[in-house]
């Protein structure tokens, strides 16, 4: 029915009571169905990226660069871990850039959800650590689809006035140490949490485990249950516990090292005989993302790699940075202080456990969930 | 006709918003993940995972306990509460009913966060009593543990409860009352006589608006219950989320669901049978 013949059938009181109802359903069900209005309400920022990546990554001096030349920051969005931000793109959340670390890249470009990286657009590329540039399961056909940004460490953080005895044998066992029963605590993830428990049990390669490494794995876990005060899912939960000694020790990354450092409290950051783990995080650029912001898009990931923020993300955050050049401004002794033991990430990389795909990621989310569930 | 047009536009949304969604969930829970795709053939597999593994019986049946005690907390709780504003209070009820949600007018993760603070190692409760001189060393059983859960539910769902009670005796005819007094019965026996009974549909509207939502419940699990503060619904999310296996997180969704109707219609049939012998 057209717009004018229904007016023209109101005017005149020909609508049959039937028809006007049939009428009045159809304006419900398109009213219902409408989106709400244009989604660039807020000034210009559609004009910017969504960036989805980790809490404090989010911060202007990681892209002063980007800030300079386009006038704002681009649009963020924040993920606790991966697989929660997989979740939510395969759910249908649009996003133009990622920032996840290299032990999901595989997966993710299984999704078709990646696509190859220009680095011809970057400026600062050149100054990238090499090392970097070809860690294996980030680059397919030949095409690199991860730019290393951030890398650093998962070890243990603990207080060494309330455990003393581990300052000269510092090992992941504390993690396991009954004397410090409810005051231990470690990450709610498969990847800085399960793969504790897989390096403290001896598997060979925790990230890909046979059976009965896997058995030996969840024994672990459920010794461990007991005593710990509560897994953690936010780095702050983990270092205001350490801070007030409800904690003796936990897992963490080095920011919560700098940061308590900083903030004047008496910790250490433990290099466990069994070895720390590392890691590498960067950039990914979604398939998915909007063709027009491509050149925002490579802008703010020049700007991230920059010397400016690598520096910053040195000195205050204690992470490494994927620009070689950002290390020869920090001074030796601030490197030594942040825990550094050389600026080349080769060094730092090959002494510890370096993190890569797991395997069997739905086996051991299982694995956790039950014994957590007291199983 | 013309009621069915009036609804029209609540059916729609009904529609949309509950009832697809709803099928949707009870077709993927008969699909089968594999990596990165789903399987779309019909199998029971997921179901036969959910019996033959004793994680999910086990957390559901938790899940269950805890709500259930959540439940009886919060209506005991809210019960005096709501007798007070119905028969004590007389004038600005409606001042009393806003002070009372106030707090509910905050953030859901805040009122639990909040309880954070409350029970935590340097919160309120252990720092008043060290001061006080009581404790010299933090109790650190307060919290991370399924009674700090049950404090924080209790205390975030109050207003759930007190409102459909205070409803309920509100409607009370208070004459009723005055001729159980004047017949001879105690303060006590009238309550139980006559003002319990006739406040029942309250009270169970208030269990059931309790119960069923926090069954499924698991930011308060996450945040206060610690490392065996686990319920069903966190192994939902770790289906949809880091386990990747969408078909078996909608299965355990709709078994869930399933035993959380059982347990409602057993309670509304005891209730309702119950009731017809009272009265």
């Amino acid at each position: 029915m057209k717009k004018d013949q229904i007016r023209d059938q109101l005017a005149s009181g020909k609508m049959s009571r039937r028809q006007f109802n049939r009428t009045l359903m159809a304006l419900g069900a398109s009213t219902v169905m409408m989106p709400m209005g244009a989604r660039t309400a807020l000034g210009d920022s559609g004009d910017h990226p969504t960036v989805f990546t980790w809490e404090g990554w989010e911060v202007p001096e990681f892209h002063g660069a980007y800030i300079e030349k386009h006038g704002a920051s681009p649009n963020f969005a924040i993920f606790a871990d991966e697989e929660e931000a997989f979740a939510k793109m395969r759910a249908g959340f649009k996003v133009d850039i990622t920032q996840p670390c290299t032990y999901k890249i595989p997966m993710w470009y299984d999704a078709g959800i990646l696509e190859p990286i220009d680095t011809n657009r970057l400026s600062n590329w050149p100054d990238i650590t090499p090392s970097l540039k070809t860690i294996p399961g980030t680059v397919f056909n030949g095409k690199p689809y991860f730019i290393p940004t951030d890398w650093g460490q998962t070890s243990v953080l603990y207080r060494p006035d309330l455990a003393p005895e581990y300052e000269d044998n510092e090992t992941w066992g504390i993690l396991w140490d009954p004397k410090y029963k409810g005051r231990l605590s470690m990450s709610n993830s498969l990847v800085d949490g399960v793969m504790v428990a897989a390096i403290y049990s001896g598997a060979k390669n925790p990230f890909d485990m046979t059976d009965a490494e896997m058995e030996k794995t969840r024994a672990a876990l459920k010794e461990q249950l007991p005593l710990i005060r509560f897994y953690w899912d936010s780095p702050t939960e983990v270092e205001q516990a350490l801070a007030s000694g409800e904690l003796v020790a936990g897992t963490t990354w080095n920011d919560s090292y700098a940061t308590m450092k900083a903030e004047g409290h008496n910790v250490k950051y433990m290099s466990p005989k069994e070895g720390a783990m590392t890691w590498v995080c960067g950039f990914c650029i979604m398939t998915d993302h909007d063709p027009a912001k491509i050149d925002k898009i490579y802008d703010y990931i020049d700007a991230y790699m920059s010397v400016e923020a690598g520096i910053f993300d040195i000195t205050e955050y204690g992470y490494g940075h994927g620009n070689a050049k950002a290390f020869e401004q920090v001074d030796s002794q601030t490197l030594a202080d942040l825990g550094f033991v050389s600026s080349n990430p080769d060094d730092m990389l090959s002494s510890g456990i370096f993190q890569v795909a797991m395997a069997n990621e739905a086996e051991l989310q299982e694995m956790f969930d039950e014994v957590k569930a007291g199983l | 006709m013309r009621g069915y047009t009036m609804l029209s536009p609540t059916f729609i949304a009904m529609v949309l918003g509950l009832a697809m969604p709803l099928v949707v969930l009870f077709t993927l829970s008969f699909w089968l993940q594999e990596y990165l795709d789903f399987i779309r053939t019909f199998s029971f597999a997921n179901y036969f995972e959910f019996f033959h593994k004793p994680i999910y019986r086990k957390l559901l049946l938790k899940s269950i306990r805890i709500s259930g005690i959540v439940t009886i907390a919060t209506v005991l709780l809210a019960y005096p509460m709501a007798y007070f504003i119905a028969f004590r209070i007389k004038k600005n009820k409606l001042v009393w009913l806003i002070l009372i949600t106030v707090p509910f007018w905050t953030s859901y993760l805040l009122r639990v966060f909040a309880w954070k603070i409350m029970l935590g190692y340097n919160g309120v409760i252990n720092s008043g009593l060290i001061s006080l001189g009581f404790i010299s060393e933090p109790l650190a059983f307060l919290l991370y543990n399924p009674t700090s859960v049950v404090i924080t539910l209790a205390h975030a769902w109050a207003a759930f409860a007190i409102l459909p009670i205070y409803v309920s005796l509100e409607k009370i005819d208070r004459s009723l009352l005055e001729a159980a007094r004047d017949l001879g019965e105690s303060a006590w026996m009238t309550f139980l006589r006559v003002t319990l009974p006739l406040s029942l549909p309250g009270v169970i509207a208030a269990s059931l608006l309790v119960f069923i939502p926090t069954v499924g419940d698991y930011v308060t699990p996450s945040l206060v219950g610690g490392p065996r503060g686990i319920m069903i619904g966190n192994v939902i999310q770790s289906m949809f989320g880091e386990s990747q296996n969408w078909p078996m997180g909608a299965a355990i969704s709709v078994m869930s669901m399933f035993t959380v109707a059982v347990i409602i219609s057993l309670f509304l049939w005891g209730t309702h049978s119950s009731r017809k012998r009272i009265a």
